[in-house]
């Protein structure tokens, strides 16, 4: 899905002032301190957030499976593919990955049926993906709050690197 | 509804339309039957709607909702998915348990094993619908019922699919009770190889 499409589709994001919000394979980045990244209901998906706190650059990533598919134009809706992208978005606004934070969140598994669950384990597959191009990317990963049953929503506050992440009954807590 | 839709090769103004009618009378003698009361259902709308603006017709991702979720296989794998925001859920359960509309304000264990046999009789008797006018064998699991985000939810249906639907089937269903008429969103999500079935 192209990035452009998320204003046409009237997200939340284009109402509330200095919000971007990244939906499903989707990645948005800035280098504003007063904008602030989402991702709104990860479920089995994972957002990926890279900040880089001297720079005060920041990007969000909203990947859906782990590994990219053949022939795939969308790079940012595969977490092995999107990270890179990430970082190289980044770059282009003045980021340096040796000064990125990493966080991963989401990768929860959303169904807990016996005789459903065969070929449901994509969130622990994202994550670890996640946790896997981390290591190769040589990047610092801060923290991380994954698995369980239940969605998230990732926030990411440019001015200040804040990260925090709200479940449904747990209210929000920072990273 | 666009003339020239197509949903796994069939024009939408078609068969489906014709199966859906099928399935809401199906649908709603199940419904009856197990309630002991008339229930009817419509389906005034079918569409396709990118998966992406999914959550935007059911009140944003954030929004807190039931989903029920029931895999299909046999000769057409696919999914299928009932997505209520918690509002509606509410309804539902008034409407079936015959409480007074704003009756019910949580959903324990009985709500949500009602709307999971609410999704589960709804979603067998469309699949029988499509059976019957196909000769192709559907087989339902049973019902999944999730609550969490809508974001959340839909990213079950966006895996089973493999990610790659780019449109899901959307039903708008109206559940009628003697008293009070309620509007249900119905997703139908297919398996990749749906896209390679024949149908007639």
């Amino acid at each position: 899905m192209a990035p452009n499409q998320k204003e046409a589709l009237g997200q939340p994001a284009a109402l509330e002032a200095n919000v971007k919000s990244a939906g499903l394979g989707q990645l948005v980045v800035s280098n504003d301190p007063a904008e602030t990244l989402i991702a709104y209901g990860l479920g089995s998906c994972v957002g990926v957030i890279a900040y880089d706190p001297t720079a005060k650059v920041g990007g969000l990533l909203h990947a859906v499976l782990p590994q990219h598919r053949n022939g795939d134009a969308n790079l940012a809706k595969y977490v092995d593919t999107g990270i890179p992208l990430l970082l190289k978005e980044m770059a282009k606004l003045g980021a340096r990955k040796a000064n990125c934070l990493l966080y991963v969140v989401g990768g929860a598994e959303m169904l807990q049926v016996a005789g459903l669950a065969n070929g449901f384990n994509i969130g622990s597959k994202n994550v670890q993906m996640a946790r896997a191009v981390a290591e190769r990317e040589g990047l610092r990963l801060k923290e991380v709050d994954v698995g369980g049953n239940s969605g998230r929503t990732v926030k990411l506050e440019m001015q200040t690197g804040r990260v925090t992440v709200r479940t449904l009954g747990r209210g929000e807590r920072t990273l | 509804m666009q003339e020239t839709s197509t949903f796994a090769g069939v024009q939408l103004n078609s068969i489906l339309e014709r199966m859906a009618v099928l399935a809401a009378e199906q649908a709603a003698h199940g419904l009856s039957t197990m309630l002991g009361r008339p229930i009817r259902l419509t389906v005034p709308r079918l569409s396709l709607v990118p998966l992406c603006e999914v959550p935007y017709r059911v009140g944003g991702p954030e929004t807190e909702a039931v989903g029920i979720y029931l895999q299909v296989q046999g000769d057409l794998p696919g999914h299928v998915m009932l997505i209520l925001p918690y509002q509606d859920a509410f309804r539902l359960v008034d409407l079936l348990f015959e409480a007074q509309e704003g009756a019910t304000m949580q959903l324990g264990p009985l709500e949500r094993s009602a709307l999971g046999e609410v999704g589960n009789v709804t979603a067998s008797l469309f699949l029988n619908a499509i059976a019957d006018a196909t000769g192709l064998s559907l087989r339902p699991s049973p019902p999944a019922v999730v609550m969490d985000m809508v974001g959340a939810i839909i990213d079950i249906i966006v895996i089973a699919s493999g990610a790659v639907a780019d449109e899901i089937l959307l039903l708008e269903v109206e559940f009628h009770g003697p008293d009070r008429t309620l509007e249900i969103y119905f997703w139908m999500v297919p398996a990749q190889s749906i896209a390679d079935a024949d149908i007639h």
